[in-house]
């Protein structure tokens, strides 16, 4: 079941979001959930949200992929949604199920309600496709030409992508290794699902104390391959991929332009009364 | 002019205890490696077959004594570049040699570290790729691989750095017999097009191919000799916890029966034509 993550996981492609260049891809995701957090109103929340549909249209990542990966923040959403009916007081009262305790549920808390959970589904759709879309090494490199700047606060910009790079790999790999290191304490007689938090907690220690040992194994082993490929920790590396903006890129930036100024318009200098421009939030 | 060896050390030593230098793991061993050549080191567990790979391209540098590599000393630092773009070392464990997430970006690291121009890269990747035939997995995710296939990239990855020579550390240890097979045919078929191939292994049927067998028990060199040679010296290769191939064995037993088998046949093949030789006597 661990194995299930979809999250952070990358689909080879060659749609147009997989060609964007992945500076262009960061920047244009940090762009959109700022935006999200700007707007105000049902308009261009939808605007937003249409916008995420359509940049998963055109990366072909199947639906299915999607659908798996909002599976992991049903919880937080539907949490989040009762937090803001049971919250909310404003606009007209719908019904009131246990008056004694002065509970209500009003239209701006269901307004509220959707509104969240619009905006929440919107933020993991639009940074997933990120992830998605674009391999670790190319997240790594683009992050670490992002914080080039940092250069000059003598940062270690290249030792952070490669940590990063490193890192991403594993990820799986662990998480591989935990299920089987699971699986043998269990064999031995383990219990890690029943008892209390602090007995399960302590029941997990026998899987991280192997897990961990294993990984200086494998960090120690790592570093002699890495080495055997000339690596030094202060090469001039070049790349393979050459990070280049193109055509694409600034289509995509032009777009995300036209959405900011239009949810930044009609977040706070509309003069519509039709009901989707007003601010729900 | 002097004849240079590909590789060749020279009354080598190597202690992992600075402080007790008597506890050598590797003791004054003498061989050397031609172009070309296919040599198999033979020997169990903790004998010092994984100090000497890591000996060859200056990973490690002897205690004393000298490696040499193509004419160039292995303990001068401004050598190690050079090395080990001519030796390159693949090892046990195909998890922990393969730094990117993605085949090509993995094969990609070498090159990378060197400082080649983007374009170059790219063939090198493709080039290296083909010639283990993953070419078709190029794109696909490193941890989803099989052991075999793992193996076989990360044997990828050495050829993109263009070697004359590599040394194989058990590369067939932690794989099936699928994955086994197919490391040792790309073993094979890179030293039929002319690349030098050490293999470390301590299974006896990947040493019946070898131009040349090094037994190591104990840190030191034990024999050395043609495969058929060292399989003739049964006792001693049982002394040093160590086994013949089976077909060795089967020879060894009909001939002890009284077949009057000639020579000592190594592979299947030999065994049945000397088999059939005798039938039709
Ligand atoms: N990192 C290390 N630190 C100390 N001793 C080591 C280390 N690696 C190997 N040794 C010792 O060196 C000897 C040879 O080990 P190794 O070269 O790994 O043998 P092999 O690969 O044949 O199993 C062994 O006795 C082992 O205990
Ligand atoms: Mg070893």
């Amino acid at each position: 079941m661990i194995k299930d993550i979809t999250l952070g996981q990358f689909f080879p492609g060659s749609s147009f979001i997989h060609k964007l260049d992945p500076r262009a891809k960061i920047v244009i995701t940090l762009c959109f959930i700022v935006a999200l957090f700007l707007c105000k109103n049902f308009f261009s929340l939808g605007l937003l949200f249409v916008s995420a549909l359509v940049a998963i249209a055109l990366s072909k990542i199947s639906f299915k992929v999607i659908l798996k990966g909002l599976k992991m923040i049903v919880i937080l959403v539907v949490f989040t949604g009762i937090l803001q009916i049971v919250y909310n007081d404003e606009g007209t009262v719908l019904w009131k199920p246990f008056e004694q305790f002065g509970f209500q549920i009003t239209t701006g808390g269901v307004f509220s309600a959707v509104f969240i959970i619009v905006r929440i589904i919107a933020l993991i759709l639009f940074s997933s496709l990120l992830t998605y879309t674009t391999s670790p090494t190319a997240l790594a490199d683009a992050i670490e030409r992002l914080l080039s700047p940092l250069k000059i606060f003598k940062v270690n910009v290249n030792s952070l992508s490669m940590m990063m790079t490193i890192a991403l790999r594993f990820i799986p790999t662990l998480i591989e290794e935990i299920d089987i290191i699971m699986s043998a304490q269990k064999a031995r007689g383990a219990d890690l699902e029943t008892g209390t938090l602090t007995q399960r907690a302590k029941a997990l220690v026998p899987v991280f104390i192997p897990l961990i040992v294993s990984s200086f194994r494998r960090a120690y082993e790592l570093a002699f391959a890495m080495e055997c490929r000339c690596y030094t920790g202060d090469n001039k590396r070049t790349r393979m991929k050459e990070m280049k903006l193109g055509i694409r890129d600034y289509i995509a930036f032009g777009v995300l332009l036209l959405l900011v100024a239009v949810v930044v318009y009609t977040s706070f200098f509309n003069t519509f009364s039709f009901f989707i421009f007003q601010q729900v939030i | 002019m002097e004849n240079k060896h590909l590789l060749d050390f020279q009354n080598v030593f190597y202690t992992y205890d600075e402080e007790d230098k008597d506890s050598f793991a590797v003791k004054d061993i003498s061989f050397t490696v031609d172009k070309g050549e296919y040599v198999v080191i033979l020997g169990h567990n903790g004998s010092g077959k994984s100090t000497i790979a890591k000996l060859s391209n200056s990973i490690f540098v002897p205690s004393e004594g000298k490696v040499f590599v193509d004419g160039m000393d292995t303990a001068d630092e401004k050598n190690e570049f050079k090395i080990r773009e001519k030796v390159g070392v693949v090892f046990q464990n195909p998890d922990n040699q393969i730094v990117a997430s993605i085949v090509e970006e993995d094969v990609a690291f070498g090159p990378e570290n060197l400082g080649i121009p983007p374009k170059t890269i790219r063939e090198r990747v493709d080039n290296a790729l083909k010639a283990v035939g993953m070419y078709d997995y190029r794109l696909h995710e490193t941890h989803r691989l099989s052991g075999g296939q793992k193996q076989r990239v990360a044997i990828a990855g050495m050829i993109a750095m263009l070697p004359e020579c590599i040394v194989f550390d058990e590369p067939t240890a932690m794989l099936d017999p699928r994955g086994r097979r197919e490391v040792i045919n790309t073993a094979r078929k890179l030293n039929s097009e002319g690349m030098s191939i050490v293999l470390i292994t301590h299974f006896m049927e990947e040493a019946v191919f070898a131009d040349k067998v090094i037994v190591v028990d104990g840190g030191r060199i034990l024999a050395e000799g043609t495969p058929r040679e060292i399989f003739s010296k049964t006792e001693m290769l049982i002394s040093c916890g160590l086994d013949v191939p089976d077909t060795v064995k089967l020879s060894l037993l009909l001939k002890e029966k009284g077949v009057p088998i000639e020579g000592l046949p190594l592979t299947e093949e030999e065994l049945t034509e000397e088999y059939l030789r005798i039938l039709n006597l």
